[in-house]
């Protein structure tokens, strides 16, 4: 059993071999290692390479590899029998890629969102767990408003920037006659959307198209699906300043794109409330930002009296930051919109 | 090393005082679709539990130190809950979601509270005696029909026999 675990890391190399060789000599001499006991040797393997979150690694990875999704919900017994060669293996093998700072979610290649089991692939972005309140606070509105739109069929959502798909799944299925259209202007995200959208048997509902809303007219091409009940969007809000000193974990295999929201991480969120007025009927949109943003999008949104949009409401997220916000047509609390502001712009492509 | 400002969890939680459990009332204000008190339905003759009151709560995260969100990858959704006037805490990781942690842990957190304060006449001891005795009752039905039946073999055996024989001849 040690040599199957030492042949796997004599060929990767020497340069974490030191980490091993010190771990060997801990080892029970009996040689059968139970769940709980390589965790705990992971575990401080991980503390010595400086990983972050080592027990936690430790722990889902044993967890999938013994087919549960958290150590915790493993049966104690489970977790004190001997573990089988092939089983050590695949704890080597995901750990390993833990030691070169990989996320777990992609490691496992897969993560819960909302009750939903979904597909993880580098270098789509991963669902962050503040994102489920965003998704809470959504469900809530669309309780307690019943959009006209439910006579044909549920509120119809707009998502910029799926990544994953993960809001608009979950939205999907928990408001069974919703629609959604989903954007983003990452391939490889618009095809894992897909790819979950299938696997959760949602693909009827769902729009994925790719693009990018920075770009001019884009809105266009949302025209032809009509103007949508509510936007909703985690866009990437991250000061371009502060790229550099996120986490490897983040920085190395994480779409940069997905991110960086430059000037002030304000870029991607005030192309989503310029475009909002041409597709939004009047629900409103509720977005996913940094701390810093109710401040500066309140402000940007006083210099643009032009959009009619208010920052109606900011929500905490469960660590006390203020993480989320709702924004409005200005004058409408809801129901049919006084005519005020102009509906809709017939569609004019530029160019 | 671990990110500095992860919450280490304290070791004796049973201790009263403020120590590194500030009332996380910030984080209950504002809940998501959230953390409504849990009931639990009651059997027939049995009042529901009651549901916890989050004035008396306190909960406690893993928090990343800075803002936290895209700038952080946090898969460490444990949540632990305390209940301050009992001084009860439960540590909820039975789930990736945070959210459904913290139902969890409300849920058990319930449960534990009315043990505490209930003993004996908890639901979950009462439902326990409950089903101890629905299955004392299959055990002592059980033996019953099987000594029926060994009786009932008997005379059908001994009725069988020639007159004269020794009844009860072979099982």
């Amino acid at each position: 059993m040690l040599r199957v675990l030492l042949s796997g890391l004599g060929r990767r190399g020497g340069t974490r071999g030191w980490a091993f060789r010190s771990w060997r000599c801990r080892l029970p001499q009996a040689g059968l290692l139970s769940a709980t006991e390589l965790v705990q040797e992971w575990t401080a393997v991980f503390e010595k390479r400086g990983i972050p979150e080592a027990r936690e690694s430790s722990e889902y990875i044993m967890a999938h590899v013994l087919g549960a999704k958290t150590f915790q919900s493993l049966r104690p017994a489970l977790r004190r029998q001997p573990l089988t060669p092939g089983q050590l293996q695949c704890i080597q093998e995901l750990s390993s890629r833990r030691l070169q700072r990989v996320p777990v979610q992609y490691i496992l290649g897969e993560w819960d969102f909302q009750g939903l089991n979904l597909k993880m692939a580098p270098p789509v972005f991963i669902p962050r767990p503040e994102t489920e309140e965003l998704v809470g606070w959504v469900l809530e509105e669309a309780a307690q408003r019943p959009s006209a739109g439910e006579a044909q069929g549920g509120p119809l959502i707009l998502e910029v920037g799926c990544g994953s798909g993960a809001i608009s799944l979950s939205l999907l299925h928990q408001l069974p006659q919703s629609r959604v259209i989903a954007v983003d202007k990452g391939e490889a995200a618009v095809c894992l959307t897909r790819e979950n959208a299938q696997r959760l048997h949602l693909q009827d509902r769902i729009q994925i198209i790719p693009l990018d809303v920075t770009l001019e007219g884009s809105w266009a091409h949302l025209l032809p699906w009509g103007p949508v009940d509510l936007i909703v969007s985690n866009p990437p809000y991250v000061f371009h300043q502060d790229m550099e000193q996120l986490a490897p974990e983040i920085r190395s295999y994480e779409d940069p794109a997905a991110l960086d929201g430059r000037e002030k991480g304000m870029d991607i969120i005030v192309h989503i409330l310029a475009l909002a007025p041409r597709l939004l009927k009047d629900s409103g949109i509720f977005l996913e930002v940094d701390p810093r943003h109710p401040e500066l999008v309140g402000s940007w949104l006083q210099g643009r009296p032009d959009l009619s949009l208010d920052l109606v409401a900011v929500r905490r997220d469960f660590c006390g930051r203020p993480r989320f916000l709702h924004i409005r047509r200005s004058g409408s609390p809801g129901g049919c919109p006084v005519g005020a502001w102009p509906g809709p712009q017939p569609a004019r492509v530029p160019g | 090393m671990s990110a500095p400002g992860l919450s280490r969890l304290p070791g004796r939680l049973s201790r009263a005082g403020p120590g590194p459990w500030g009332r996380r009332l910030a984080a209950l204000l504002s809940p998501g679709a959230g953390v409504a008190p849990v009931q639990v339905a009651g059997k027939k003759d049995h009042p529901a539990l009651l549901p916890l009151d989050e004035g008396e709560l306190e909960e406690q995260f893993v928090k990343g130190h800075g803002p936290g969100g895209q700038a952080t990858n946090k898969t460490s959704n444990c949540v632990v809950l305390k209940h301050v006037p009992s001084g009860l805490v439960v540590k909820c990781h039975q789930t990736r979601s945070v959210d459904q942690n913290r139902k969890l842990a409300r849920k058990i957190l319930q449960e534990k509270v009315d043990i505490f304060y209930n003993g004996e006449n908890s639901l979950a001891y009462r439902e326990k005696r409950e089903a101890e005795k629905k299955k004392q009752e299959r055990k002592k039905r059980a033996k019953e029909t099987l000594e029926k039946k060994k009786l009932l073999k008997e005379l059908w055996e001994s009725s069988k026999s020639a007159p004269g024989e020794t009844p009860g001849g072979s099982a």
